[in-house]
């Protein structure tokens, strides 16, 4: 049992965590739980998500993106302008019109048909992460200098999607639009809601599995050897590049997805979800839950997004601002591991040295 | 020793504050109480936005406190649950549907920014709730679960160009933000100067967080326009005119007529600088009406002397008083009550800026409009006024409008 | 020819802005590898300090004396950054060098403190700073104005180039600063007190961003988010300049600012700062080490 404890901790873990937020709805029922809190919790979801992916590459890699807002935004921009298009009936928006175009532009046309954009929320984060990783890493541009690249593309990417408002509508974004199930909210819509979140819901543990998937065998170890070594392991004769290359654009679409599951979730997207402070409260998520371990990922996506949610208001505003500040300068600089580190680590350690400490009174007392 | 007291402290910390924030997210909100009625404060406290949106929030505190004091709502005492937007749209989206479907708030006073607004805007639809959005914005918009209490295009831009052509100005630069309202006050005034036969000579939009206008007041010198229409918001106002003045121009070399500077931003950006420059609001400081006496008196006592009020404050206020007058003719909270008091039109309040009357087809408010200049002394003075303007958010009224192709889609 | 005189003028003036910003961000991540995410913020405590210098002279000054308030305004924004940034060494940075990483995540959380700090001490709303009387306006000639104020800010970034470049290349404390920013442990071996300098290094970079915040205020708002306008633009330029000389950083601020301007010109602003931020990043494809290299035989540099 104990073995077993240790052994699958961290998938323990996760399925409490899925069935505890899988009876939520149910709960919703009993009015134990308010619909707001349930499309809460499955924005959350979204939010475990794109975690994941940032774990896969800072956690496991060590390359810290600045910059995973961008395809957060882009997953979610695809989703909603399918979902516009499908409130408008395939005719050109209110934007557009203001924006002076007479027909659907040419990046909004495939965003017709469902089938092409699901393609699209996976191909366009991948094929844009995949051009930026290829070049960047090809160059052996690495650590901080990655980061910073990362961070100026973002500014870049967010001031596109300004500047080009008749086809984005701006700073607005993409608003008014329904789930892709629908209606959810209401009473006689509560099937929808229910059947958008188990589909998130099971998003989330297949991306939870992928990951543990990749990680649990040599590939993981590989990402561990360049984080730690990147000379070593290329020296070894491994072809580093492309070995990041392809967990950015992994982790890219997976921030892609969970940009549509999202969109669906909070019911518009705007380019505020690209800019550098959301990428980074991001990075704090994986950073507080626990850096290199997937389970810390979701756990701090989950725990610090609930916590905001229930400080940020009234008389709390200011003091969260300080919390989330210091909890997150605390972490990086006495518990590296997160939550899981304290709990996988610090405790045991502690504990150990408690029981060394009265083993060496009783000694000296005896 | 110390390296072992140090961790132990910080792991009864760190499970301290594991253990604060479980308990806050179990903690269900208390059912309401049967004297109160809860309402919701919706702004952004942190973030790029809380520059503007402080004041306001200020101004709806202070009308549910006087309300209070007075009484309350159908004998029940205002209670507000605040909630901070922290300048993101999809953050006043969750916000929003938390106040209206956790803590079950009667109506939400809220939002700044066009795009907030137009997060909130599906969810408080959806819901069937209210909220009451107290800025001038770019119209093109109405709700049957939103009132503005703000300006319509039709009661500040639109007021303001014909005033500009009265007095025989013929060529205009447009320069604003690169956001929502910009662009479409921007998209009206070129179809109504175009109407005049009167001449746009350059149209610029600077970032949102742009801090230096050097390129742009190049463009400027070359265009030679007499008169700049300035729709910039928020920080965007502070380094232009800075940057302005530090070139020696002042409005006599170019006027500029601005819709968002208001006395809060005269404040920030120095009376010496704005001096003689115009602005279009429904509502200044110095309006001549008994009640504003009362209401900036009221205002300085509760915030501080060196506060000054401003024309989204105004109307944030006006929206609290608005709220209780239609929850007394409805003689209800429920919003499908307060909407119907609303539609038959007939619900009104002796403001600051005079008396306004929510239009109970389109939600706005009826008010007067009124062009002002800053004086030496930090203050907007009024020097031409107009009676009270029905609200006409979609310009259906204008004919250049019409055939310039500004209305609904549907 | 007004027209070129005037872009020259104004690509010069935004240089030298992002110079400003950018020559403590040279010092602290050039020589040390620390990315400070706070130093915006350094900026915006610089940009607050001149508020309140100028407050103080305007209540207990005669009014005659008040534009001195400036002259003030610089060196205690100077020191007050001076001190922040030697605390914050000293407390944070210390325990993370050769994480570099971490340290850009720590600091993160110190900006998130400080921002709301400044809101909680002016509030949210922005203050005003009067520009001294002998920097309003500006002078004419043949058609093009420069503006005092921005020739001021030229001379003060030579100033502080001229200072940073004296401390490094000519005094014995900067001898001690490239000794052990070049090769640790052989300094040590030499009793240099490298915790000490490492503490003074990040200082005097933290300083410097407390005299851009002091001309800075003189341009814009000053608000408690206004650090995050200027910290991107800063970052590409000592990237572009190539990390670890400050020649480098003046050539990368010139060229991001002249850039600007020039593109601008021609296209609405938020499309030039995206074009000159590919730019610099599609450059930087070319030579990831930036325009500057340091020759070195070591593998991570």
């Amino acid at each position: 049992m104990k073995q077993l404890v240790k052994k699958q901790g961290s998938n323990i873990c996760f399925a409490v965590i899925v069935i505890l937020i899988a009876l939520m709805p149910v709960l919703m029922n009993s009015g134990l739980i308010s619909t707001s809190m349930v499309l809460f919790l499955g924005k959350c979801i979204a939010f475990a998500v794109v975690a994941i992916g940032l774990d896969l590459i800072w956690g496991y890699t060590g390359i810290l993106s600045l910059g995973h807002g961008l395809y957060f935004a882009l997953g979610g921009y695809c989703m909603a302008m399918y979902l516009k298009l499908q409130e408008t009936g395939g005719k050109i928006t209110d934007f557009m019109q203001i924006g002076g175009l007479d027909e659907l532009p040419l990046i909004w046309r495939p965003f017709q048909y469902l089938p092409l954009t699901l393609i699209m929320i996976v191909a366009v984060p991948a094929v844009l992460a995949f051009v930026i990783g290829y070049f960047i890493f090809k160059t052996r541009v690495k650590g901080v200098y990655f980061s910073i690249i990362s961070q100026a593309l973002t500014w870049a990417a967010y001031s596109i999607f300004i500047a080009l408002s008749p086809y984005t509508n701006g700073n607005v974004g993409i608003t008014e639009i329904k789930t892709i199930f629908g209606k959810i909210k209401g009473e006689s819509n509560q099937g929808n809601l229910f059947l958008l979140f188990y589909v998130a819901l099971i998003i989330l543990v297949l991306i939870y599995s992928l990951a543990k998937f990749l990680v649990g065998r040599k590939f993981g170890k590989l990402l561990i050897a360049i984080r730690d070594g990147e000379n070593r392991t290329y020296f070894s004769g491994y072809k580093v590049s492309n070995y990041k290359t392809f967990i950015y654009v992994l982790s890219a679409v997976f921030a892609g997805i969970a940009g549509a599951v999202f969109v669906n979730f909070n019911g518009s997207i705007t380019p505020s979800q690209m800019t550098i402070s959301y990428s980074i409260t991001m990075i704090i998520w994986v950073a507080v839950g626990g850096r290199g371990t997937i389970i810390g990922a979701v756990i701090g996506a989950f725990l610090i997004n609930l916590c905001e949610y229930n400080l940020s208001s009234g008389s709390m505003v200011e003091i969260w601002q300080y919390i989330i500040g210091a909890v997150f300068c605390i972490t990086i600089l006495f518990f590296k591991g997160g939550i899981i580190g304290i709990v996988k680590e610090q405790i045991p350690a502690f504990i150990r040295r408690q029981k060394n400490s009265r083993t060496h009174t009783e000694v000296k007392q005896s | 020793m110390k390296k072992k007291m140090f961790s132990k402290i910080m792991s009864v910390l760190s499970a301290m504050t594991i253990g604060i924030s479980l308990t806050a997210c179990g903690s269900e909100p208390t059912a309401s109480d049967s004297d109160t009625v809860k309402v919701g404060l919706l702004h952004s406290l942190t973030g790029s936005m809380a520059i503007s949106e402080k004041s306001v929030r200020d101004a709806e505190v202070l009308a549910i406190e006087e309300i209070n004091s007075a009484g309350g709502v159908l004998g029940k005492q205002i209670k507000y649950v605040e909630e901070d937007g922290a300048s993101e749209p999809s953050t006043f989206a969750t916000k929003a549907e938390k106040l209206i479907d956790s803590e079950k708030v009667a109506t939400i006073f809220g939002c700044w920014t066009s795009s907030s607004r137009k997060a909130v805007k599906p969810i408080v639809e959806d819901y069937n709730a209210l909220l009451w959005y107290p800025v001038q914005y770019e119209g093109m918009e109405s709700s049957k679960n939103i009132i503005y209490t703000g300006a319509a295009p039709n009661q500040q831009i639109v007021p303001a160009i014909e005033y500009l052509i009265e007095q025989g100005y013929t060529k205009f630069f447009l320069l604003g933000s690169d956001y929502v309202f910009p662009r479409t006050a921007n998209m009206i005034i070129n179809a109504q100067l175009k109407n005049a036969g009167l001449e746009v000579v350059g149209e610029e939009y600077a970032d949102m967080d742009q801090t230096d206008f050097s390129a742009i007041i190049s463009k400027i010198e070359s265009a030679k326009p007499e008169v700049i229409i300035n729709t910039l918001n928020g920080t965007g106002n502070v380094s232009f005119f800075k940057q302005m003045s530090e070139k020696n121009y002042t409005s006599d070399d170019y006027m500029t007529m601005s819709f968002s500077i208001a006395e809060e931003e005269v404040a920030t950006i120095g009376a010496n600088i704005l001096q003689g420059h115009l602005v279009s609001w429904n509502y200044y400081q110095t309006t001549e009406t008994d009640k504003n006496t009362a209401f900036v008196d009221a205002y300085k006592a509760k915030y501080g002397n060196d506060r000054v009020t401003s024309d989204p404050a105004e109307a944030a206020y006006d929206a609290v008083y608005l709220w209780k007058e239609a929850c007394e003719k409805a003689n209800s909270f429920e919003v499908g009550d307060v909407v119907s008091a609303i539609e038959k039109g007939d619900i009104s309040f002796d403001a600051p800026e005079g008396t306004v009357t929510i239009n109970g087809e389109n939600h706005h408010l009826s008010k007067p409009v009124r062009i002002g200049e800053v004086g030496t002394d930090g203050l907007i003075h009024e020097i031409y006024a107009t009676e009270a303007v029905e609200p006409d958010p979609y310009l259906t009224t204008y004919d250049w409008a019409v055939s310039a192709g500004i209305q609904p889609l549907e | 020819m007004e027209q070129f005189v005037n872009t020259l003028f104004n690509g010069i003036s935004l240089s030298s802005i992002i110079l400003l910003t950018s020559i403590g961000l040279a010092i602290t991540f050039g020589l040390m590898r620390v990315i400070n995410m706070a130093h915006g913020e350094f900026i915006m405590i610089g940009a607050y300090m001149t508020y309140v210098v100028q407050e103080i002279f305007y209540r207990f000054v005669p009014s005659g004396f008040q534009d001195i308030y400036y002259f003030i305004a610089i060196p205690v924004a100077f020191l007050v950054t001076f001190m922040l940034g030697s605390l914050m060494e000293k407390f944070v940075i210390s325990r993370l060098y050769g994480r570099e990483i971490d340290s850009l995540l720590a600091t993160w959380g110190i900006s998130l403190i400080l921002q709301q700090t400044a809101r909680s001490i002016f509030g949210t709303q922005g203050v005003n700073v009067n520009a001294p009387s002998f920097l309003k306006g500006g002078i004419t000639i043949g058609g093009c104005t420069f503006s005092y104020n921005r020739l001021f800010i030229i001379l003060m970034v030579a100033l502080c180039l001229f200072c940073v470049w004296f401390i490094m290349y000519k005094s014995n404390f900067g001898k001690q600063m490239r000794a052990v920013m070049q090769n640790r442990t052989m300094a040590q071996c030499m009793g240099i007190n490298s915790r000490r300098v490492d503490n003074i290094t990040f200082s005097i970079g933290s300083g410097l961003a407390g005299i851009a915040g002091c001309s800075i205020a003189l341009l814009g708002s000053i608000d408690s988010t206004v650090g995050q306008s200027y910290i991107v633009n800063s970052f590409m330029a000592v990237v572009l300049g190539g990390v670890g000389k400050l020649l480098g950083t003046v050539i990368g601020s010139v060229i991001i600012g002249s850039a600007s301007i020039f593109t601008e010109n021609y296209t609405s602003s938020t499309i030039a700062k995206a074009i000159v931020l590919l730019i610099v990043i599609i450059f930087l494809q070319k030579r990831p080490q930036g325009l500057f290299v340091i020759k070195s035989r070591n593998l991570d540099e």
